[in-house]
């Protein structure tokens, strides 16, 4: 099974209609990726269905970069007890 | 005698929602005033007291007018406790006599008359106690009581309504300004500008077929055209618009465009162009230009409105429009099919094409789908702004009773959010 850091990128890649190979951990969502407003509501909603789990609005729009949503996805998976 | 309106949670509820989510259903409106208002003028009573749904106590306290889920209002007097979906109208039941109560055909108490000395024999620990042993010990009166069963009964009768309540209101005549040119229609006894309200040059009223009730600090900016019967409440502004027969409006609107038999509460907005038609619109709406909902279906069958997001109800009518809960705000251009469901709390953006006929409450519909958007503290970040532009405050007892209605709507809004991701994922 891909990682969690592969599928984050992969969802991340067609959300926002980018190369996979454009996207580094490092980068903000909105000020390197673009990102709008709506596509981060969309971003949301396709992790939700990629690993089958419920995201709390407030915790998944505070996260910002490419990193941080592999380790918050990570951890809200682990709660959630779903195998990833 | 002692007036105990009630609306405790019960299996028919939910027939008023979205509107009745954030207040009892006796505070819906037709004609010019409340339910509410219109039992306690048929009643005659002084001495009113009121049990609500426990999650909305706490708000109603801050507007109401009388004791709110106070039990001890249940001892002391005569009681005659009257449900809120009973129609004001048809209640004929004398408010002495000996204790009896009246049922709906399913079983629930509609009303009850209590004499003092019957009390001691019932349980009046609590509202809910009450009725229970109301239901159980008390006699049954013969014959059916008229109750109110779907909002959209109330938008289908408003216009006679209207008739009613203003001619009942005695008031006729230019108590504000109507500045000239002016353009009546119709006689000039079915025309009241009340105390300073301001009609513009340039309005047409027409009361050919039915009176027109302008209410106080209103004010009609030219080239609105308002046919009567019409209630325009008090503060409220029409904007050029074209306020067809049988609308309700305000207080504090902001109405433009084209309205036409419609009930709007206080606070709301439609300040720009599109229609509304055979619509419930709940308070601090605000309806971006353009917005527009469909009131008849092009096969001209009658029309059904989903409460729950499954199966519709037929209305029994071939015209019916959108039913909009409190503080839902929408986008330029957008379209509700015919007999939509808006919930409360909703941020709904237009997509171009008619809208799904049901979107549950605290949606963030964006994209054509169903999403949680940015969550609900943004959606009462919005409430306070809007607020405080009308001098109003959103308070802590609102934000609470607001997280109880986002629970208690979770259901719904669940099955559409998980269609939203399916949805979003197959792009």
């Amino acid at each position: 099974m891909p990682s969690v850091q592969d599928r984050v990128v992969a969802v991340t890649a067609r959300v926002l209609q980018l190369d996979e190979s454009e996207i580094k951990l490092e980068q903000n969502f909105s000020a390197d990726l673009g990102a709008e407003s709506v596509q981060s509501i969309e971003l949301v909603a396709n992790f939700e269905e990629e690993f089958g789990i419920e995201m709390e609005e407030d915790a998944a729009l505070s996260v910002d970069t490419v990193a941080s949503a592999v380790e918050f996805i990570t951890k809200v998976c682990e709660e959630q007890g779903v195998a990833v | 005698m002692r007036l105990i309106l009630f609306d405790r949670p019960s299996p028919k509820r939910f027939h008023f929602d979205p509107l009745a989510l954030s207040r009892p259903i006796w505070d819906l409106r037709i004609g010019m005033s409340s339910l509410g208002d219109k039992m306690i003028a048929k009643t005659g009573a002084s001495d009113v007291a009121c049990f609500v749904p426990d999650y909305m106590a706490e708000v109603h306290r801050e507007t109401a007018e009388c004791p709110v889920n106070d039990a001890s209002k249940l001892a002391g007097d005569d009681l005659l406790l009257v449900h809120g979906r009973v129609r004001a109208s048809g209640f004929d039941v004398e408010t002495t006599g000996p204790s009896q109560c009246g049922l709906d055909a399913d079983g629930e108490v509609l009303w009850a008359r209590i004499a003092q000395a019957d009390l001691a024999k019932l349980n009046a620990d609590s509202i809910d106690a009450l009725l229970a042993s109301v239901k159980e010990a008390l006699p049954k009166a013969e014959g059916e009581t008229a109750a109110w069963n779907y909002t959209w009964e109330l938008v289908l009768e408003n216009p006679d309504q209207l008739t009613e309540d203003i001619r009942a209101a005695g008031r006729s005549g230019i108590e504000g300004s109507v500045e000239e040119p002016r353009a009546i229609r119709g006689s000039d006894k079915d025309i009241y500008v009340a105390r300073g309200a301001v009609v513009h040059p340039l309005v047409v009223m027409d009361a050919e077929h039915g009176p027109i009730y302008i209410d106080e600090d209103a004010e009609i900016h030219p080239f609105t055209r308002i046919e009567g019967p019409c209630y325009i409440g008090k503060k409220s502004i029409l904007l050029g618009a074209k306020c067809r027969e049988g609308n309700s409006i305000g207080p504090m609107c902001r109405i433009g465009g084209e309205v036409e038999e419609s009930i709007i509460h206080g606070y709301s907005n439609k300040y720009h162009d599109g229609f509304l038609g055979h619509a419930y619109v709940g308070e601090w709406v605000n309806l971006g230009a353009l917005t527009t909902n469909s009131d008849l279906k092009n096969d001209y069958s009658n029309v059904g409105v989903s409460l729950d997001g499954g199966k519709a109800i037929d209305t029994g009518s071939t015209k019916v429009g959108a039913l909009i809960g409190d503080h839902t705000k929408t986008s330029i251009g957008t379209l509700f099919n015919t007999g939509a469901y808006v919930g409360a709390m909703c941020l709904i953006s237009g997509t171009g094409k008619p809208l799904p006929k049901f979107i549950p409450s605290f949606a963030w519909f964006l994209e054509g789908v169903v999403t949680k958007g940015f969550g609900k503290r943004k959606l009462y970040e919005t409430a306070a702004i809007v607020a405080s532009r009308r001098g109003r405050q959103w308070t802590a007892a609102q934000q609470t009773m607001w997280d109880d209605i986002f629970q208690i709507t979770a259901g719904p809004r669940g099955e559409a959010l998980k269609k939203g991701r399916r949805v979003l994922a197959g792009r």
